[in-house]
């Protein structure tokens, strides 16, 4: 019995002791986080480029593609930065695409029924302010960097701090013309913290371009890097969403008899078939773009546009998925009399299309005079479509009567340039296409504005004809030879042809014709079962003058729609002018009487409410503490 | 004196047993101590004990003349031999598990005995935490279950078994072979992982899916903190302790072993899919509703459709096909080879099941060898188990071998060792599932007009035609073909035992596992589907990981002054858990023969990964049990834990006490007969849970790899490294808590005859570990997890088991073991009162599954469907007392929903909860009639009250949702304007918020069921006719599993089962999109003893 007792005692002691003897055990307790590194690490010359080299790798905005269930990183799409949805499909240049049921959030925000519980404008911020933090590690970060001569001078680090304010600069501009009040955080600011939308941050914009337009080298060691004069373009275009007309045109009288391009290239505009030709990118034209890599070596479409692979012909070489269909609107407009547009009455009579028509059956494309810019913009049937052969048209449309006979055509690539510049290596196609953020022609026409605004007609007609007159190159427009490369069969009479046995779909180009031919099926010896295609009737001139300031502005407004169609500007730029109101329901009303299913039939543009998207719902709700919001809604949601 | 743990001394030496495969142990200990006293002899009384029910020896029976201390064991053979004061003294035999047996001498001098296994009387004893107690001595809420019923059910793994057995623990599952089952004790506790732990042979694992169901010799569930919270940190989900098999003396051999035949149990139209020429008239029907004038390339532009003879080329007729023209390379390697393919693919216009094409029936063997034996000082067990279980669906299996060797050796008197080890070897191939993706989503969504095949035979699929851009699932499931997987497990422990000080035992037990995997898989370019995969891909990868824990205890048990039972248990434990993974892929195969394919052979680029792990948890625990005259209980446990998860709060804090009453032995009972027992408990205690937080949440860290921070900053092909912070830290996170009270009652009237088990409990979990979402200005480095949400759980427990003796040879048992929980959010953090789970194609912002403060975890949400608008004065009638619009795009036969907040419209605020997956009830039924040698047995498992949202309508209902099959439904059953007792609503080409654009009430359906789980007759053959052929025991049954399910749901399985990740509880629970269903199975098999 006592014997037990002393038992008791001794291990109630041990154990008590053990109990609350914190040393026991504590090393063992302590395990490092495995594959990752700390803030103290990254803090030197090395971690600093490295962490300025991740904000550049937030400008793609995707990380995982997925159906946008609001986790980082998803709904590459909903985040894409040519903003072909935002910008393009807004703006009455493209229909969503695909079918009716297809990504039901585009048709909303199509139909300008966006709401604050939108998933895709919560994407879209998150995405935006991620690229934001990722640039405020950089400029955090770099002060604990000490100068060492020879390692890391103080040109260096203005450099790092000009490049990371660039593009938080970027960033923040998409936020202001998507959003208009957005809390401004920068590296001084704690972003744990919910922050108020009450302060206009154009000045920061301005206050970050300009620093870094001060700060960054004329010529880059990396193209992909901005120079000084992309931060004296994006710093213009600052001023021209603000109308401050003089302060651009100031720069404008810099950057365009001076400017070049971070690689070197004096800026110029290229041939109408190198804009957007990803084997020729990084050019005099581009001034500002965002990188893209097919042949990463990372398996994924990740570097290669994923916000773009939705954006393919259907059952097409190209697989998936036959979204963003240029409108009849948009074809419409390139129409041209004497060579020049039809600045107000390009809808009276519109270009005949093949909507309703098999690609079996026979169509014969329109005939009329064409902006020859309409073919390096659009795909449409008959016309080569690059090298990949004629256009087939309906066979390559998944729902032509939801969303109309047309293809995007700027970011597709030649057939001839597949291994290298396309990545097969997902459900959906990838390709090394630079998304354009800033382009010289763009540039020149934007100075056109600001001249015209500023009363000097004469160096905006300069501007202006200096972007008609690379289009009126003939030498670069859409030709039937292009059907060459790939043809079923070069032949040289008609007997020739019909002797041959192709499967439907195949393309022959005859040399005595000068015209493509394709076989439909039936029959290949019966030639009514062949279409013929010839090239279509361009014709484009320069202008004279611009008449008076109003007429001038309507020309360049338009020349704009020409020259920068689906690149993702048009929406921004109608808010910008203030016409979007008049031009979106006039869009809506001619193009939902030929696609009563679609949302754009049903679709408003409400002044007062769709110049901007509602702040995400979800973002006022994590800004709530203590039940008040730290963000406010904007009018009209 | 500290208790400390030396690193180095731990990790080399204990790392390298583990990886060889050391194990175990089991706690059969607590022998009893007999003090045999010298006496006058008077009469000498010798005999043989047996058990009752097998006939064999008994090795170590206590054997006391009553009234007196004299007393004696059986030795070996089971024989004893005692000298007795008088020859009218009594004899009490009594033996841990079996009844005590009191017998008179009445003057003889051979007395045998046979004794029966105590199941009634709760003499039997229960293992849990560190210990043993008797079922009667205890006051916690712990379940045991029957281990042998739970083996009649034809599984692979206990868990799957487990199901219904055990009341409090809710189990579902899928019918895919080796598909481990969420199980769920009492309710779900937190927003994260809900799993068990689980104990086998004192060591504590995550993972029980390899171990063999045969081995099993006994299984408790531990449910509340008084039972479990010996367990700390790891305890909030309740604890599972598995004992497996030990040798006893005397050789014995069993040989067991069944085969099954599976069938899929849809024979029919599982999802109600619509034929070709329905799918046809319901899109001419959808045109014409929309007021578009219906158009195919596929079906003409009639007023009503044709069928095409050929898909591709989409609508070709008869003869206007050159088959000549046909090419297609289904192994091509050149992507550019695709543009080339003319595929040629005849219409199927009967209608392709795809069901049936994917399920078939299918067969499974098992086969099990126990040898066991042993003497008096060592004993072993071996077994060998082979189990291959194909799956109903294509491709899918799971082949296991499994080896198990126990030993247990005593020293000398005072010191025992053993070990346990079990090395599995598995192949498990599953399909995915509960995923539109996936094969069993591809089967309501492939239409019914492709065939499986093209002309050519090879797989055909809706390239070139208007027919959605679902894949072909026998394709799908056919181009797993080279995929390999093999998983091997060694788990164990090995044991030491030191009594000392006579009352005192010193355990040390040291186990694990070493586990790896490996797998490869093949990706074949698609040329069939209008959106292929065009590149032909290889990756291979591997993983292995390694979990030891290392336990020592103090027990010192004692019975003080007759009276006072005293158990005192210390303990100290450490464990870690290490691992790393690795893997690959490559692409462009010059031939896909999967011999000759590996990383290195590829001409494609290569990719690579790897990542690792390490944890590790340090704790001291201690228990004190104490049982006044077997009526008061007391018990008390406190454990404290140190986890790496943690920085600042590394150490918690887990105290328990709870009381027990048996009021049968109050001397005011004694006349009550018909009660046998009655006893009463409370316990009170804290449990944790360190699961749901990652291993590096208390750091801040910066990071990057090549898909989301790597650029092209030269404007060239090559990616440079970019870094970005990839997490933010919370060093202040701590351990869940899980407040439990239990309040229980066990029952046993006449004899043993009826038994009730109740236990009614209250969890209050807090400080919950959730990472809320950050303001999306913070960027998305992955949000810290921080204590804020708090989930109650509240619960009766119930188990009623009755049992008859009708005759000698003829007796019924009956058992019911009934699991009911309510479940509700308390808190999620601070400023947020909800976080959302799945939205499926519903996008961003629409959620399905809402967990909301005051509901359930994942309820089910959205808006609620009052019926259909009618007329479009209606529809007038509402705007106007709106004042403008009441519900967006309202039109006459869709959705009219409810206003729930009634502010006389529609928004976003009137969405609410449509039900929620958790059932009212569970309960489990076992029935077994023994008749002579006849044996039948049933069991029944049952859930009442939970609803399934059924996802898979979505997809079949509503002709906009995305193109693909669609139902009979569809066409025959929705709104038109002369049929407004409709189910589905108007079928339109455009979605509508006010159709399926958005979360309503239209899919949730109730979940209940009732389903014969298994029923067995059996037939053992009696010792003389097996005398011929020595054997010692024949048993053949024939079963049946699954034979029938009563319910109300539509789709082919309302056990819908989980996906696999870890937080599916809070966010897909419930949510059907094409399950895996179980299959009827019906078996025969044999038990043979030598």
């Amino acid at each position: 019995m006592k014997n037990s007792k002393n038992v008791i005692i001794i291990l109630a002691v041990i154990f008590i002791t053990g109990m609350f003897t914190k040393a026991c055990g504590d090393e063992f307790l302590t395990r490092p986080a495995m594959g990752s590194l700390s803030e103290d690490v990254v803090a030197d010359r090395n971690g600093v480029e490295t962490l300025l080299i991740g904000a550049y790798g937030a400008l793609s905005q995707t990380g995982n593609q997925g159906w946008g269930d609001g986790l980082p990183g998803d709904g590459a799409w909903a985040v894409c930065p040519s903003n072909w949805l935002y910008g393009s499909v807004l703006g009455t240049e493209a229909h969503k695409g695909s079918d009716a049921g297809d990504q039901p959030q585009m048709n909303t925000l199509g139909g300008m029924n966006v709401s604050p519980s939108t998933g895709f404008i919560n994407l879209k911020w998150r995405g935006l302010y991620e690229g934001i933090a990722r640039a405020n590690s950089v400029l955090s970060v770099l002060p604990d960097v000490p100068i060492s001569e020879g390692v890391f001078s103080e040109a260096d680090k203005a450099r790092i701090e000009a490049e990371a304010r660039f593009l938080r600069g970027h960033f923040y501009f998409e936020l202001k013309r998507f959003y208009n009040n957005v809390p401004w955080i920068d590296e001084t600011v704690d972003a744990l913290t919910p922050q108020p939308n009450d302060q206009d941050i154009w000045p920061n914009i301005e206050a970050d371009f300009q620093f870094a337009y001060n700060n960054l080298p004329a010529v880059q060691g990396h193209a992909g890097r901005p120079n000084s004069w992309a931060a004296a373009s994006y710093l213009a275009k600052t001023y021209m969403y603000q109308q401050k007309f003089s302060e651009a045109k100031a720069l404008y009288d810099q950057i365009i008899p001076n400017g070049n391009t971070s690689n070197g290239l004096a800026y110029d505009l290229v041939p109408l078939d190198q804009v957007h030709n990803p084997v020729n990118k990084n050019n005099a034209e581009s001034v500002f773009a965002i990188q893209a890599s097919a042949d990463d070596g990372t398996g994924t479409i990740q570097n290669a546009n994923p916000g773009m692979m939705l954006n393919y012909p259907y059952n097409s070489p190209f697989r998936c998925c036959g979204f963003y269909q240029p409108t009849l609107y948009l074809v419409n407009s390139f129409q041209t009399v004497d060579g020049k547009p039809l600045i107000n009455d390009f809808l009276s009579t519109p270009v005949k299309n093949d909507l309703g028509v098999l690609s079996s059956e026979n169509f014969e494309p329109y005939g009329g005079a064409l902006d020859p810019r309409l073919d390096w913009t659009v795909g449409r049937r008959g016309v080569p479509f690059h090298d990949w052969g004629p256009h087939p048209g309906q066979r390559w449309v998944r729902d032509q009567a939801y969303s109309g006979p047309y293809a995007s055509k700027k970011h597709i690539w030649w057939q001839k340039d597949d291994q290298d510049v396309n990545n097969p290596s997902q459900w959906a196609p990838g390709t090394s296409y630079n998304i354009p953020i800033i382009r010289f022609a763009d540039v020149l026409l934007m100075a056109a504005e600001a001249e015209i605004e500023t009363g000097n007609l004469s160096q905006a007609l300069q501007y202006i004809n200096r972007v008609r007159e690379r289009a009126a190159d003939e030498s670069a427009w859409v030709k039937n030879e292009f059907n060459r490369g790939y043809a079923f069969e070069i032949v040289n009479s008609e007997a020739e042809m019909l002797a041959l046995e192709p499967t439907s779909g195949s393309w022959v180009v005859r040399e005595d014709t000068g015209t493509t031919f394709v076989y439909l099926g039936g029959g290949a010896t019966d030639i009514t079962n062949w279409n013929e295609y010839s090239e279509p009737n361009y014709n484009i001139a320069l202008y004279d003058d611009l008449g008076n300031q109003q007429q001038a502005r309507e020309i360049v407004r338009f020349e704009r729609k020409l020259e920068l169609a689906l690149e993702g500007h048009r929406y921004f730029d109608m808010v910008r002018w203030g016409v979007a109101e008049e031009e979106i329901n006039e869009y809506m009303d001619y193009e939902g009487d030929f696609f009563p299913a679609s949302y754009i039939n049903e679709g408003q543009f409400t002044p007062n409410k769709n110049e901007y998207f509602p702040i995400p719902q979800r973002q006022i709700d994590l800004s709530t503490v203590g039940g008040t919001p730290a963000l406010q809604q904007n009018t009209g949601y | 004196m500290k208790i400390k743990v030396d690193n180095s001394f731990l990790e080399m030496p204990l790392r390298f047993l583990t990886k060889v495969g050391m194990s175990m142990y089991l706690v059969l200990f607590l022998c009893s101590v007999v003090n045999a006293q010298d006496i006058q002899t008077v009469h000498e009384v010798s005999g043989t004990v047996t058990d009752a029910s097998d006939g064999e020896t008994l090795l170590g029976v206590n054997i006391m003349v009553v009234g007196t201390t004299t007393g004696t064991t059986t030795d070996m053979e089971g024989n004893y031999s005692l000298s007795v004061p008088s020859t009218d003294s009594q004899l009490r035999f009594s033996f841990i598990g079996y009844q005590p047996v009191v017998v008179n001498v009445e003057g003889r001098s051979t007395i045998d005995v046979e004794m029966e296994i105590s199941a009634i009387l709760g003499e039997d004893i229960v293992v849990t935490g560190y210990s043993a107690q008797r079922r009667i001595d205890l006051t916690g809420s712990i379940s045991v279950a029957d281990v042998p019923q739970m083996q009649k059910i034809a599984e692979s793994s206990v868990s799957r078994q487990l199901q219904g057995q055990v009341s409090g623990v809710t189990v579902s599952q899928s019918g895919q072979p080796g598909d481990e089952p969420s199980v769920r004790i009492r309710g779900i506790g937190n927003f994260g992982n809900v799993s068990p732990l689980y104990v086998v042979d004192g060591v504590p694992t995550s993972s029980i899916g390899d171990l063999n169901p045969r081995d099993v010799e006994s299984l408790q569930v531990l449910k509340d903190a008084s039972a479990a919270s010996i367990y700390g940190a790891r305890a909030s989900n309740g604890v599972i302790i598995i004992t497996t098999k030990q040798g006893r003396p005397g050789l014995r051999v069993s040989f067991d072993s069944y085969v099954g035949y599976e069938t899929p149990k849809h024979h029919g139209n599982a999802f109600n899919i619509a034929s070709p020429m329905e799918m046809a008239e319901l899109e001419w029907l959808a045109y014409n509703n929309s007021g578009l004038t219906p158009s195919s390339s596929l079906y003409g532009d009639g007023t009503t459709p044709q069928l095409p003879d050929y898909i591709a080329p989409a609508g070709a007729m008869e003869g206007e096909v050159n088959h000549d023209d046909y090419y297609v390379n289904p192994y091509y390697t050149n992507t550019g080879d695709l543009g080339n393919f003319y595929r040629i693919t005849r219409a199927n216009k009967q209608g392709t099941n795809w069901f049936q094409e994917i399920f078939k029936p299918a067969y499974t063997v098992n086969s099990n060898l126990a040898i066991s034996g042993g003497t008096d000082d060592a004993s072993y067990m071996l077994s060998l188990n082979y189990i291959n279980q194909e799956g109903t669906l294509l491709r899918t299996y799971n082949e296991r071998y499994t080896l198990r060797v126990n030993t247990q050796f005593n020293l000398n008197e005072n010191i025992r060792i053993g070990q346990n080890a079990s090395i599995a070897v598995w192949e498990n191939p599953q399909s995915g599932s509960l995923d539109q993706g996936t094969a069993t989503g591809m089967v309501f969504r492939q239409q019914p007009i492709i065939p499986v095949y093209d002309i050519a035979g090879n797989f055909a699929g809706n390239f070139g035609a208007p027919l959605g851009n679902a894949s072909n699932p026998v394709a799908q499931r056919e181009r797993t073909m080279n995929n390999t997987g093999e998983n091997n497990r060694i788990f164990g422990n090995v044991f030491a035992e030191i009594d000392f000080l006579e009352s005192v035992t010193f355990r040390s037990n040291f186990g694990g596992s070493y586990a790896t995997s490996n797998w490869s898989w093949f990706q074949f370019p698609e040329y069939e589907n209008a959106e292929n995969a065009v590149v032909n891909l290889y990756g291979d990868g591997a993983w292995n990981g390694t979990n030891w824990t290392w336990t020592n205890t103090v027990t010192y048990t004692d019975l003080l002054a007759d009276v006072h039972n005293i158990t005192v248990l210390l303990g100290t434990e450490a464990n870690e858990d290490t691992g790393r993974e690795r893997g690959g892929t490559r692409t462009d195969y010059f031939s896909f023969n999967p011999n000759y394919v590996n990383l290195s052979n590829g001409a494609g680029d290569p990719t690579n990964y790897s990542w690792q792990y390490e944890n590790a948890l340090f704790s001291i625990f201690g228990r004190a049990e104490y049982n006044y005259d077997n009526r008061y209980l007391l018990n008390a446990t406190v454990r404290r834990d140190g986890s790496s998860r943690f920085l600042d709060n590394r150490y918690g804090l887990f105290p328990s006490g709870s009381i027990g009453w048996r009021i049968s032995e109050e001397a005011f009972m004694r006349d009550v007969n018909w009660l046998t027992n009655l006893q009463l408990r409370a316990g009170y205690g804290v449990m944790g849970n360190q699961l749901n937080v990652a291993s590096d949440n208390a750091y801040s860290l910066f990071g990057g790899n090549q898909l989301s921070t790597f650029y092209p900053i030269t404007g060239g092909p090559t990616i440079f490294q970019g870094f970005a912070q990839t997490r933010i830290g919370n060093p202040g996170a701590r351990w869940e808590e899980s407040h439990t009270m239990n309040i229980g009652v066990n029952t046993m009237l006449f004899d043993g005859a009826l038994e009730i088990d109740m236990d009614f409990y209250k969890n209050d979990v807090r400080d919950l570990l959730f990472n809320p979402e950050l303001p999306g200005q913070a960027g998305l480095a992955s949000q810290p997890y921080v204590n804020v949400g708090n989930v109650e759980n509240k619960g009766l427990d119930m188990s009623i088991t009755g049992r008859r003796d009708i005759s000698q040879d003829f007796n019924i048992n009956a058992t019911v073991n009934f699991t009911t929980y309510s479940n509700e959010v308390v808190k999620i953090a601070e400023g947020v009162d909800n976080f959302d789970g799945t939205s499926r194609r519903f996008g961003s912002g629409n959620p399905i599954v809402r967990n909301q403060v005051g509901w359930p975890i994942s309820t089910f949400f959205g808006y609620k469907i009052e019926g259909f608008w009618n007329e479009q004065s209606e529809i007038d009638q509402a705007n106007a007392s709106a004042g403008g619009v009441y519900q967006e795009e309202a039109a006459p036969g869709r959705f009219r929903y409810a206003d729930v907040n009634g502010d006389g419209r529609i928004t976003a605020d009137d969405r609410t909860r449509l039900g929620d997956p958790h059932p009212d009830f569970t309960y489990g039924l076992d029935l077994t009639v023994n008749y002579k040698s006849f044996d039948v047995s049933a069991f029944f498992y049952g859930s009442q009250g939970n609803d399934i949202w059924n996802q898979v309508k979505w997809w079949t209902d509503f002709y906009p949702s995305f193109q693909g099959a669609k139902s009979k439904t569809a066409l025959y059953n929705s709104w038109t304007p002369d049929n407004h007792d409709a189910k589905a609503p108007i079928q339109e080409n455009a979605g509508s918020t006010a159709t399926n654009l958005v979360p309503n009430s239209y899919y949730v359906e109730d979940g209940s069921y009732l389903r014969l789980r298994t029923i067995q007759v059996g037939y053992t053959f009696t010792p003389d006719m097996l005398s011929y052929v020595g054997l010692n025991r024949l048993r053949v049954y024939v079963q049946a599993q699954n034979l029938f399910t009563i319910t109300n749901y539509s789709g082919p399985d309302p056990e819908v089962g989980n996906t696999q990740s870890a937080n599916a509880s809070t966010t897909s629970f419930g949510v059907d999109e094409g399950t895996y269903p179980a299959s009827r199975q019906f078996l025969f098999g044999f038990n043979l003893g030598f």
